[in-house]
């Protein structure tokens, strides 16, 4: 590639041209402003030769053609160091301009990346130009030095010749060539100029003949201008555009130039370069080069070069001093080197460059080698060799330039250039961009736009650096704020923001954002300030003061502009899809709120039985409901008009500072019935321009349906449920389309329900492919229904175990159509009964007592209201209207726990054309309860007397305040009877039974059964009277309760039920107790309950049945006095045996009369203590064995060998006899005793065996078929009569 | 002596995944930002250099004015970036070893999806006790 067409080629071959100083007159200026141009701007133009062709001759004997050539012409007041400060502030003034120009794309979004029309602004390349012209001028390098001088004179003026000598010598000259910087003795031109407007040339021809007189024919020319009179010549707007930056458009630059003086200005530039410039320098080229050989050239003059330099290092270093002077060997060189260069000798210049570059680094003239680094670096570019030599070059000049502190700053920023733009040709973008971040100086402007070329130089390296790109656009932006150029930072966040558009980067997410927002406020173009502030306002993860910031600037801008804002993508508070509920009612209906959140599936099963089953159903209402409504719905759900859809939806403040939210509602969308049919086949595919247009304008709907509207406060980092409704108010398809709400007061926010949660189940993946999500949102409204609200009076929360009430249910109707066929079901009988219409006003105590006239003969009753534990309400209820329907509950807490309680209630709409034909209320509560009295009772058969048992009940408190007063205890059925076999007071010492206080007592239980027939006694169990036993103290006047009656009867029922199932034993012998209590007055806080209550404790099933089936009682006199002298005793004793169980026994007794021994009274004693203490049960096997034991025992000790039977068993020694179930015998027994004393009557065994009549359903249980019984002992006393 | 260090991990998709602010320098407003702008500029030249050597740690790969990136770069190309101050990287090869190896046992939770946001605390607290360990 030619380096001369690289943009640093052209660069520096229009930079690095000879300079020539123009003097001229007052009046030659003002000739050349009637063109509204300066004399150098008019001939600028002409300056450039693109084809000059002039062969050129410099150190070589081989000339070469210069085809390009430029001269750059200067007045002499401008060639000077430029001042710091003008510079700036024109560098300040061009950047604002560029910022100005491109106002109109500040508001369009960010464009790609990469597109080509965003790549590097124009004015880049403009800027960079004027920064290298502010360094132009230096005394350390020769290139800018005036090669020669142009002196010219107006014709108009007087004595022109005099002007000319007076021009060069007026001390106006520029400082370098009165310092001695530079040679002073330059070219000089003469030019004399006429216009042609003023009077005709013949005096300026005179005057040009006299000029050649005085300085020589070839210097001097004359040149005409302003020949056209009428000053309408339109020239190319090209020829002048560079030189005017603003050029009014009124104004004909040039308007008095004909083509005539054109082309005379065109030759006379052409001459002056050809002729008298390049002619020169190729001279003093060639003189400079002979001098320099001949000092410095060769080893010998190196030699000394090196060793007078040595000598020199003493001298003090002072960069500002001149310490070479033109006519110094250096500075010489230099020179030399330059014109080389500008004469495009590279290879001379280079040499010569290289040569003086170690002098200058030995002098530790380090500004002066810089430079001479600098140009050897662009020597090789040009060259177009060693591209590392040159890029090293560079950079050492590049840190030389900065090592001499701030008075380098310049002119490392122009080497800086320089080199960038090397590296640039060699497409080495990333160098460049790191040596424009090191261009950067603190002046924030400057190195504002530095950094902005680094980044574009990032966007075009290979491959691109998004990333680094994205970085210098903000540090640039950053520094643009600071000069107050926020056009131009606006512009450089824009372009970033397509960087880190979507960032997970969350800080520099924040801060692109938030700035750029801020400062499109500044400018006041709110709009989009608010569009970029809303990406940051869900900063979680900030500091609390940063969000408080952030969300202060937001409010501060929708406040400046004074309407409230609607934003689609407003992120707080978030609102969290998933806890999405809805909650409507079509048949089914809520009590209340917390009802709807059961399970569905719960419900069902309880309203299996109620609701109509689905073959009928089908023949009614559903089929009417497809007829009314269109197919596509059919999947919908279904609301009632006048009826409220509930929707619950969290909301999460993700900040740690309190948001305020106002008018929290749905959107929703209702479309009439007869519309909506129309309308089907579009409605799907514009669904979302639907959506978005209905959350624009959403409030022409108010009449169809009302929406509720919720304010509340969500504090730092609260989440909170928020429940919305919305109640359409005619019949037609409604859709909830999504959540509105405000912000502060200002801002609108919408939340699209259905794309969301679109998004969210297609997320989860293709479990329900068949559900399509939207379908919750949709629904069906049909004609406003009556509606049941149900409501259980004065339930509970928590109770005691045992706890009855009265309870009231209250069904009201709101609406004036009636309902009819009501059916309830209750999930827990044994919690929860239904009572008669007439029990409602009771009172809980009260009711229960007995009555003297007692008429229970209705009571079964209600046993056919229920069935399969539906309670069908009397058909002649109907509820409507403002009247409510109050019906009777009976509660007892039955067993301790927490147990939730679902009441169902069906009922039928009385209007018969309606779409539902009948609707459920579903209620559900809780109720804890806690344990009380714990109540078990322990039954043993009475060994001395048949059919009675001892029953040993256990009561322990186990409340933890709570003092319980026994009232009762009743046993169920008339074939019990019940008796105290203590007094009442020293069962209950203290009257009542305390927290933790357990105790046991004692009753008799005496079975009044007679008859065998089994069928009859089931029959009557379940409505029998019981037998009672006062258990309060005497001085309690209560009555005792009726445990017949409804609500005690019915739980022991459901109780007998439930504990049927635990204990799953089919036994018949087996009594229900039921033990009341009631609070101690005294314990109850008056506070809380007012109301007397009831605690009712049941037992079921508690058996009877003893180790064996059989049992009996031998029955006789205890002492007998006779007279042993007349015969011996016959005592006539009787055994009366009994069969409990339901088979046909056979039972034998055989008598042995083995020693028993009248002696021994303390075996005796000690049996008879152990049957003293046998009213525990025990197993029968244990039973059976302790027994043989004893048996054996007692057989052992009986073999005394001395001692003869005291008596013996007369009559028969075995008997054996048939036992009907559940029946008794009697059989007599008789002994013989030969002397006076106790005699233990228990040598005899009996032994049974079941015959299995009815034993099919006993199979697979363990019961005994038969055994073996030892007697009891039977203390027989004889006296003998005196 | 106080020192900056902001250590982040970057998923395979560029997505920072634990973030951690390690320096014992009193802690500026700005400087959150300022550690992920540079940090992520940084990514860039990982992205470069990761592929021409074999090496896992890249050490001191960008800088900005006196930070310094050195970078350490998995298997899977996780990258784990820690800006610090140019004089104490001595145990920054150690630390960002160890980190790895921690790294690895979050990797090895079942429950873990590679490449979303690392949130035990168990990680989060023997990260920093590393870093106070090496930095």
């Amino acid at each position: 590639m030619d380096p001369g067409t690289t943009p640093l080629g052209k660069m520096l071959l229009e930079e690095i041209t000879p300079v020539v100083m123009v003097l001229r007159t007052p009046l030659v200026e003002e000739a050349c402003l009637k063109n509204d141009l300066s004399f150098i701007q008019m001939l600028s133009p002409f300056c450039t030769f693109s084809n000059i062709d002039v062969p050129v001759r410099t150190s070589s004997d081989q000339p070469y053609r210069l085809q390009k050539f430029k001269l750059r012409l200067f007045y002499e007041s401008d060639i000077r160091q430029p001042n710091l400060e003008v510079a700036k502030e024109r560098l300040k003034q061009v950047i604002t301009q560029a910022g100005e120009k491109d106002n109109s794309e500040l508001c369009s979004d960010p464009p790609p990346i990469g597109s080509e029309s965003e790549i590097l602004p124009s004015w880049f390349e403009f800027f960079n130009k004027e920064l290298v012209r502010t360094v132009s001028f230096s005394d350390h390098e020769a290139f800018d030095h005036p090669v020669a001088c142009l002196l010219v004179v107006s014709s108009k003026d007087e004595q022109p010749i005099n002007r000319f000598v007076d021009l060069f010598n007026t001390n106006k000259l520029p400082s370098l060539l009165n310092d001695g910087a530079m040679d002073p003795k330059i070219l000089k031109h003469y030019l004399l100029v006429h216009d042609n407007q003023d009077r005709s040339s013949e005096k300026a021809t005179k005057l040009l003949t006299e000029m050649k007189n005085t300085f020589g024919t070839n210097d001097c020319h004359m040149l005409c201008i302003n020949s056209s009179q009428d000053g309408q010549i339109e020239h190319q707007d090209s020829l002048w555009a560079p030189c005017k930056s603003v050029a009014s458009p009124n104004q004909h630059l040039g308007c008095l130039l004909n083509i005539d003086d054109l082309n005379e200005i065109k030759d006379l530039m052409q001459e002056l370069s050809s002729k008298h410039i390049i002619p020169y320098m190729e001279q003093k080229v060639r003189a400079l080069n002979q001098q320099v050989s001949a000092t410095r050239k060769g080893f010998r003059n190196q030699i000394k070069n090196l060793w007078w330099r040595k000598g020199k290092e003493d001298t003090p270093d002072s960069p500002s001093g001149l310490m070479y002077t033109f006519s110094s060997i250096e500075s010489q060189i230099r020179v030399l080197g330059d014109y080389a260069f500008m004469l495009r000798d590279y290879e001379l210049a280079l040499s010569n460059y290289r040569l003086i570059s170690t002098d200058y680094k030995l002098d530790k003239a380090w500004k002066r080698y810089a430079g001479v680094q600098e140009m050897m670096g662009l020597a090789y570019f040009m060259l177009d060799q060693s591209r590392k030599e040159a890029e090293y070059c560079m950079e050492n000049a590049f840190n030389t330039y900065l090592k001499i502190g701030s008075s380098g700053q310049q002119n490392a920023t122009r080497c800086g250039l320089w080199w960038i733009e090397m590296l640039k040709t060699r497409d080495q973008y990333k160098e460049a961009a790191t040596v424009y971040f090191r261009i950067c100086s603190e002046e924030s402007l400057h190195s504002a736009v530095m950094l902005e070329q680094a980044s574009y130089c990032y966007l075009l390296s290979q491959p691109r650096m998004l990333h680094k790109y994205g970085f210098h656009l903000v540090l640039s932006g950053d520094r643009y704020k600071k000069c107050d150029q926020i056009k131009h930072a606006i512009r450089t966040y824009r372009s970033a923001i397509s960087v880190y558009k979507g960032t997970t980067w969350s800080y520099i997410k924040d801060h692109v954002y938030f700035h750029i927002g801020q400062w499109y406020a500044f400018l006041g173009m709110y709009d989009v300030a608010f569009t970029h502030l809303l990406e940051v306002l869900t900063c979680s993860h900030q500091s609390k003061t940063t969000q408080e910031l952030f969300l202060r600037e937001f409010l501060q801008i929708v406040q400046r502009t004074g309407k409230t804002f609607e934003a689609l993508k407003l992120q707080l508070p978030v609102i969290n899809i998933s806890s999405l509920k809805v909650v409507f009612e079509d048949h089914r209906t809520y009590a209340s709120p917390a009802v709807a959140s059961v399970r569905e599936s719960l419900w069902r099963s309880l309203e299996e039985d109620m609701i109509p089953s689905l073959s009928t159903a089908r023949t009614n209402w559903l089929e009417l409901q497809s007829k009314l409504l269109p197919k596509k719905y059919k999947e919908s759900n279904i609301c009632v008009a006048g009826e409220a859809i509930k929707v619950d939806i969290e909301f999460e403040n993700p900040l740690k500072i309190p948001i305020s939210i106002s008018s929290v509602s749905l959107i929703c969308e209702l479309s009439e019935l007869d519309e909506m049919t129309s309308d089907t086949s579009h409605s799907a595919t514009e669904l979302w321009n639907d959506e978005h247009k209905l959350l624009g304008d959403m409030s022409s709907d108010a009449s169809l349906f009302t929406l509720s509207e919720v304010d509340f406060t969500l504090g730092g980092d609260e989440t909170k449920l928020v429940q919305l409704t919305v109640t359409p108010k005619v019949e037609g398809s409604l859709r909830i389309v999504g959540i509105r709400w405000k912000l502060s007061g200002s801002v609108v926010g919408y939340y699209s329900l259905e794309s969301n949660l679109g998004k969210r189940k297609t997320a989860k993946g293709r479990r329900k492919p068949k559900h399509s999500p939207g379908n919750d949102l949709k629904f069906v409204v049909i004609k406003s229904l009556p509606k049941l609200e149900g409501f259980i009076h004065s339930l509970p929360e928590k109770a005691y175990a045992g706890d009855l009430r009265h309870l009231v249910l209250e069904l009201r109707n709101q609406s004036e159509f009636s309902v009819k066929n009501l059916k309830m079901k209750i999930s827990h009988p044994r919690f929860l009964n239904i009572g008669d219409h007439e029990d409602l006003n009771l009172e809980i105590p009260d009711c229960l007592e007995k009555k003297t006239n007692v008429e229970q003969t209705d009571v079964p009753a209600d046993s056919k209201k229920v069935s399969h534990g539906v309670f069908l309400f009397p058909e002649d209820i109907s509820i409507e209207g403002e009247r409510p329907l109050l019906w009777p509950l009976w509660l007892r807490a039955a067993v301790p726990g927490t147990i939730s309680l679902y009441i169902v209630i069906y009922y039928e709409m009385g209007d018969a054309s309606s779409v539902m034909r009948y609707r459920t209320l579903r209620m559900h509560y809780n109720l804890q309860v806690l344990p009380s009295l714990d109540v078990s009772f322990t039954i043993s058969p009475c060994p001395s007397k048949l059919q009675e048992f001892l029953v040993r009940m256990d009561v322990v408190n186990k409340t933890s305040s709570e003092s319980f007063q026994v009232n009762q205890l009743s046993s169920v059925g008339w074939q019990w009877e019940i008796s105290l076999l203590q007094a009442v007071d020293a069962i209950f010492p203290s009257q009542s039974l305390i927290a933790g206080q357990a105790l046991s007592c004692f009753f008799m239980l005496k079975s009044l059964r007679k008859s065998s027939r089994t069928e009859e006694k089931i029959s009557s169990l379940s409505r029998s009277p019981g037998s009672d036993v006062r258990l309060a103290p005497e001085g309690n006047k209560d009555a005792l309760f009726d445990i017949c009656c409804s609500p005690l009867a019915d739980f022991h029922d459901c109780e007998r039920l439930q504990q049927h199932e635990l204990s799953n034993q089919e036994d018949t012998n087996t009594v229900d107790f039921i033990l009341i209590s009631r609070p101690l007055k005294s314990d109850i806080n008056p506070g809380t309950s007012d109301a007397p209550r009831l605690f009712s404790h049941h037992a079921c099933h508690c058996s009877t049945a003893s180790a064996s089936p059989i049992s009996w009682v031998v029955a006789g006199p205890r002492t007998k006095c006779h007279d042993f002298s007349v015969s011996f005793c016959e005592i006539n004793l009787r055994m009366i045996i009994y069969n409990a169980s339901d088979a046909v026994a056979s039972v034998g007794i055989n008598t042995h009369d083995s020693p028993g021994g009248n002696v021994q009274l303390s075996d005796g004693n000690t049996v008879a203590s152990g049957n003293q203490a046998g009213w525990h049960s025990l197993s029968p096997v244990d039973d059976i064995k302790i027994n043989s034991d004893v048996l054996g025992s007692n057989v052992g000790k009986s073999q005394s060998p001395e001692s003869v039977s005291p008596f013996i068993w007369s009559g028969t020694s075995s008997t054996r006899v048939q036992l009907e179930p559940m029946s008794s015998t009697e059989i007599p027994l008789q002994i013989c005793v030969f002397s006076p004393g106790t005699y233990d009557l228990s040598n005899y065994v009996l032994n049974w065996n079941l015959l299995h009549v009815n034993n099919e359903e006993n199979v697979g249980k363990t019961k005994q078929t038969s055994g073996t019984s030892p007697g009891y002992p039977y203390y027989l006393t004889v006296l003998p009569s005196d | 002596m106080a020192t900056t260090a902001c250590f982040i991990i970057v998923s395979r998709n560029d997505i920072p995944i634990y973030e951690a602010e390690v320096g014992s320098a009193a802690k500026r407003e700005d400087a959150a930002q300022l550690h992920q702008f540079i940090l992520h500029a940084a990514l860039d030249i990982v992205q470069d250099l990761a592929w021409t050597t074999s090496a896992m740690f890249l050490k001191g790969i960008d800088k900005f004015n006196d930070l310094v990136v050195s970078v350490y770069v998995t298997a899977g190309h996780t990258r784990f970036m820690l800006l610090h101050n140019p004089h104490n990287d001595d145990g920054i090869k150690s630390f960002f070893q160890e980190v790895h190896e921690l790294y690895v046992k979050i990797l090895l939770n079942p429950l873990y999806l590679p490449g979303s946001r690392i949130t035990s605390s168990h990680f989060d607290t023997k990260v920093r006790a590393l870093a106070r360990k090496y930095l």
